[in-house]
């Protein structure tokens, strides 16, 4: 009886984390470039699915992991506002070291730098990206490989880092950013990814597949919290004919 | 308690600041020279429970770790200057800008603020001013026998007199900032220069990548009223849901506590 008990509080840990995780997944259907976090449900779902490389079943646990699968394109119409398609992200500096982020909404600071929307640098292939002063910004233009020019004036090119599969050890630090905690991991050329100018790139979040999951969650709960007052009427009717 | 229910109030909060500003972008969609704002959101921090590539037995890492986040919080809301549609009204003394650029306003006390309005009018000194009245900077005054006036494409203001002759009587000038997204707004049109903003560059209209001024014009608002109201369900939808999550947690908390009776 004490292992059941010890299963069901852990059981209902576990459940309750998975509520938190979906929340947030909720809480972000809106923010550009979300990746959605997995949980043990569809983590279970993906591997019914078949997609067996990602998740065998027989690995199915709560370590959530990052789906970076692609989110839709908004278009916004803003010149510095950019989306990746295909994999790959954009890189911030930081005085910590890099992080990346796969939300492209960019502006560009006091200095003509290009920035983040916190005001972070975006990192460029040969360092910080400058915007001229004799430029005005409407007239950027991004190609798809992230070179960005205005008419015969070459600016920059933005840096695209792409960890093809060591992508899964990136670990989010929150403002829609990833860091990579093994320093020894660098990150490679993109292959294919498309730089796209005028959208942004939204959440990746299916607000549908987070509604089953809750409702599962719930009922899950609901269950555990069934067996446990089973167990209680159980053991007191037993500690009543004992006592007689 | 469930941290899901302050997760979720932030996703509800976010929303409800998406609606704010969709609303304010629908309010202002006959606004000459409005520009619609775009609110943009980042997840919050992360807890983390077990760190990615901890050793779980001697030799094994764990390969992701286990961050629950916190939720979601809006980072800024940006001003998106693409040009709005050109509407023709003929009005000789109506000007939209083609492009980048702003035309420089002096307010009463002597600041300078910035607008893309272009309904100008000329007061009674024949000064030239916007709707509500402030001067335009660089000063032009329109003489009072002048008949006709025309506002060229490189921002020069010429008048014809009764005799028909034609003169410039100034020239109209347009800035720049090398962060726009940085001025602040101060409603009626205007923008005021911030730290964020960065220096106003002055410029000839058409020269350096400025725009043409365009006479007889008026920029109109650049918010598309579908994708605002495609945006306003979105945000409806979405904050429906986060009170759906809370509600979740709620029904959680409830089973636990009915099990103790």
């Amino acid at each position: 009886m004490t292992e059941a008990a010890t299963q069901i509080t852990s059981s209902i840990d576990t459940l309750t984390r998975e509520l938190e995780i979906i929340t947030h997944n909720l809480a972000n259907a809106s923010t550009t470039g979300f990746k959605r976090r997995c949980n043990a449900f569809s983590k279970a779902l993906d591997a019914q699915q078949g997609d067996a490389e990602t998740y065998s079943p027989g690995t199915i646990d709560l370590n959530s992991a990052f789906d970076f699968s692609q989110g839709n394109l908004t278009q916004t119409g803003r010149t510095l506002d950019l989306a990746i398609m295909g994999k790959g992200f954009f890189v911030v500096e930081t005085p910590a070291g890099p992080l990346y982020t796969r939300n492209g909404a960019f502006q560009t600071n006091a200095n003509g730098q290009v920035v983040d929307s916190m005001g972070r640098t975006v990192a460029g292939e040969s360092g910080p990206i400058t915007v001229p002063a004799s430029v005005g910004l409407s007239g950027l233009i991004v190609s798809a490989e992230g070179q960005i020019s205005a008419g015969e004036i070459s600016i920059g090119k933005i840096k695209i880092a792409d960890f093809g599969d060591d992508q899964s050890k990136l670990v989010p630090a929150g403002d829609s950013c990833f860091v990579m905690p093994d320093k020894d991991i660098r990150p490679a050329e993109p292959e294919n990814a498309v730089v796209k100018q005028g959208y942004q790139e939204s959440s990746n979040v299916k607000i549908v597949d987070e509604l089953v999951d809750m409702v599962m969650v719930t009922r899950l709960y609901e269950a555990n919290m069934r067996y446990v007052s089973v167990q209680r009427e159980a053991s007191s009717s037993i500690t009543s004919v004992a006592m007689g | 308690m469930l941290k899901a229910f302050s997760t979720a109030a932030t996703g509800m909060a976010g929303q409800q600041m998406m609606v704010d500003v969709i609303a304010n972008n629908l309010a202002n969609i006959n606004t000459t020279g409005f520009k619609r704002s775009q609110i943009n959101f980042q997840d919050l921090l992360y807890v983390k429970l077990s760190q990615a590539g901890a050793e779980v037995a001697s030799g094994i890492t764990s390969p992701t770790g286990l961050e629950i986040g916190s939720g979601v919080r809006a980072s800024a809301t940006v001003k998106v200057f693409t040009v709005g549609e050109l509407d023709n009204t003929g009005r000789p003394l109506d000007m939209a800008i083609s492009g980048d650029g702003f035309l420089q306003v002096t307010m009463p006390n002597g600041d300078i603020r910035y607008s893309r309005d272009g309904a100008l009018q000329s007061n009674a000194n024949g000064q030239l001013v916007t709707a509500t009245g402030y001067a335009i900077e660089p000063a032009i005054t329109i003489p009072t026998d002048a008949a006709a006036v025309d506002i060229g494409k490189d921002g020069t203001v010429n008048i014809t007199d009764a005799s028909g002759t034609q003169s410039v009587v100034g020239t109209l000038q347009l800035v720049r900032f090398p962060n726009p997204t940085g001025l602040s707004n101060e409603g009626d049109n205007l923008y005021a220069q911030t730290e964020a903003s960065g220096t106003a560059v002055t410029g000839t209209p058409g020269e350096n990548g400025f725009g043409f001024i365009q006479s007889g014009m008026l920029e109109k608002s650049n918010v598309q009223m579908v994708t605002e109201l495609v945006n306003l369900i979105t945000a409806q939808r979405a904050y429906e849901i986060n009170a759906r999550a809370i509600r979740a947690g709620d029904d959680m908390l409830q089973t636990a506590t009915t099990i103790g009776r």
